[in-house]
């Protein structure tokens, strides 16, 4: 339970730190998302009512920081983000027994691409109360870099998120010996 | 699935069916709300950032410190002379800008403001400023630099509030440009590759035939944006099937926006 309070901490310091973290020009203006890493670790490492917890959380900030209120419209609801999450984060939690036996490569490419998908439904969403699918290099870079991103984040998150599991005594362990 | 996680996914459910429901009005005041409560984070972490950048930029290697040396002592010989035919003019200087007064000629009332952090997400054109309903803000208030206009308020909290910038596609500004009776609708683009995104300037006529460098203003119409407020200089300007459209070049450099004016009213 110290775990998952730890990472409800991370996941409002990461959001905050999203916000002073610039945009990168070399790829098309492409954001840095942390948050999404560090759900889906929770995602894996936590037992599904707490993961979903997390995802609520995770999806209420999310929200909060970033949806806009403009001229009394608002163009994704407070909620979308998290439905994603929680959808993201079940596929992720049902590739947990391979996380817990220690293979994390597919988890990784997983966090880059539940990333994107994000950035992408966001997308879909505001395009559909804007009008005109426009899908130049730009978007495709604004969507794919972030995920990228993520993806070569993952393995360092992952790996402080899992040190840190074991400082708290998450009992981690105990399940990996059960799956084995 | 066993009965906890059940009961875990209803309960989910119920939440979330609640936020679903929410009406821009709730989700303004629950954003407000969320902003109340990171606003100390905000702050402390803007005054870090400009604390990191400050070092940053400070640091230098001895090669670029004598290269610089070399060029400040060329460009100080330079800066002398023309010191003293600058002491003429600034006597001239002085007596015009009391003769124009322009302080009591400025006709809106100016908050001014410190970005505190920008573009929150890939869609939207945002920049949060330390100044909220405690300072008198109110939604849908123009903000300005001295240069130009920078967009308006949407969500205010008690400290902070988020400014949508001209470059968002949301944010429409009813525009005139100098020296013709053209007015059409400026709108940012929804997505840009560069650091300097362009403005369109929409709905003007076929015969409009705009030349590069006239500038567009605010017209006034629409009640947000106060007429006479530069928006920018027109880059292009092409024909369309039903109307004309110019791309307009942002009077501020709205990527390295540091201070602002929000237009609080007028005196």
């Amino acid at each position: 339970m110290i775990f998952f309070f730890c990472l409800l901490v991370i996941v409002l310091a990461a959001q905050i730190v999203e916000l002073f973290i610039p945009t990168l020009p070399w790829l098309y203006n492409s954001h840095i998302y942390i948050v999404p890493v560090i759900v889906f670790y929770g995602a894996m490492a936590l037992p599904f009512p707490l993961m979903l917890a997390l995802a609520l959380y995770a999806g209420i900030l999310l929200d909060a920081l970033t949806v806009q209120v403009i001229g009394g419209k608002v163009e994704i609801s407070m909620g979308w983000s998290i439905l994603l999450y929680a959808v993201l984060a079940g596929i992720m939690h049902g590739l947990r027994p391979l996380f817990i036996r220690g293979r994390w490569e597919v988890h990784c490419i997983l966090s880059g691409i539940g990333t994107s998908l994000i950035i992408l439904a966001q997308y879909l969403m505001i395009t559909f109360r804007r009008g005109s699918l426009v899908f130049s290099r730009e978007v495709w870079w604004q969507i794919g870099g972030p995920g990228l991103i993520a993806m070569a984040m993952a393995p360092i998150i992952f790996w402080l998120l899992q040190w840190m599991g074991r400082m708290t005594a998450y009992p981690y362990l105990n399940e990996r010996t059960r799956f084995e | 699935m066993n009965r906890t996680s059940i009961i875990a996914l209803l309960i989910f459910g119920a939440i979330l069916g609640y936020f679903l429901t929410f009406g821009p009005e709730s989700t303004r005041r629950f954003k407000a709300g969320v902003y109340r409560v990171i606003a100390p984070f905000l702050t402390s972490g803007s005054g870090l950032q400009r604390q990191i950048t400050s070092v940053r930029t400070g640091l230098k290697s001895l090669e670029q410190l004598e290269r610089e040396n070399a060029s400040l002592q060329v460009e100080n010989r330079e800066l002398r002379a023309t010191n003293k035919g600058l002491r003429d003019v600034e006597h001239e200087v002085n007596r015009l800008r009391h003769a124009l007064n322009y302080r009591e000629r400025s006709v809106f009332k100016l908050m001014a403001a410190e970005i505190v952090t920008r573009d929150s997400s890939t869609w939207w054109h945002t920049v949060t400023i330390n100044r909220g309903k405690e300072d008198g803000i109110e939604t849908d208030m123009a903000v300005v630099t001295d240069e130009g206009l920078v967009g308006k308020t949407t969500t205010v909290s008690e400290k902070i509030s988020v400014v949508l910038l001209i470059s968002d596609e949301n944010c429409k500004v009813a525009a005139s440009v100098e020296g013709t009776r053209e007015q059409g609708i400026v709108s940012g683009e929804r997505v840009t590759g560069g650091l300097n995104p362009l403005l369109d300037l929409n709905f003007l006529s076929k015969q409009a035939d705009l030349k590069p460098g006239q500038k567009a203003y605010t017209s006034g119409v629409g009640g947000v944006f106060p007429s006479g407020l530069l928006i920018g200089a027109v880059k292009n300007f092409r024909v369309r099937e039903l109307d004309g459209q110019a791309q307009l070049t942002p009077a501020v450099d709205l990527s390295h926006l540091e201070d602002v004016f929000v237009v609080t009213g007028r005196k």
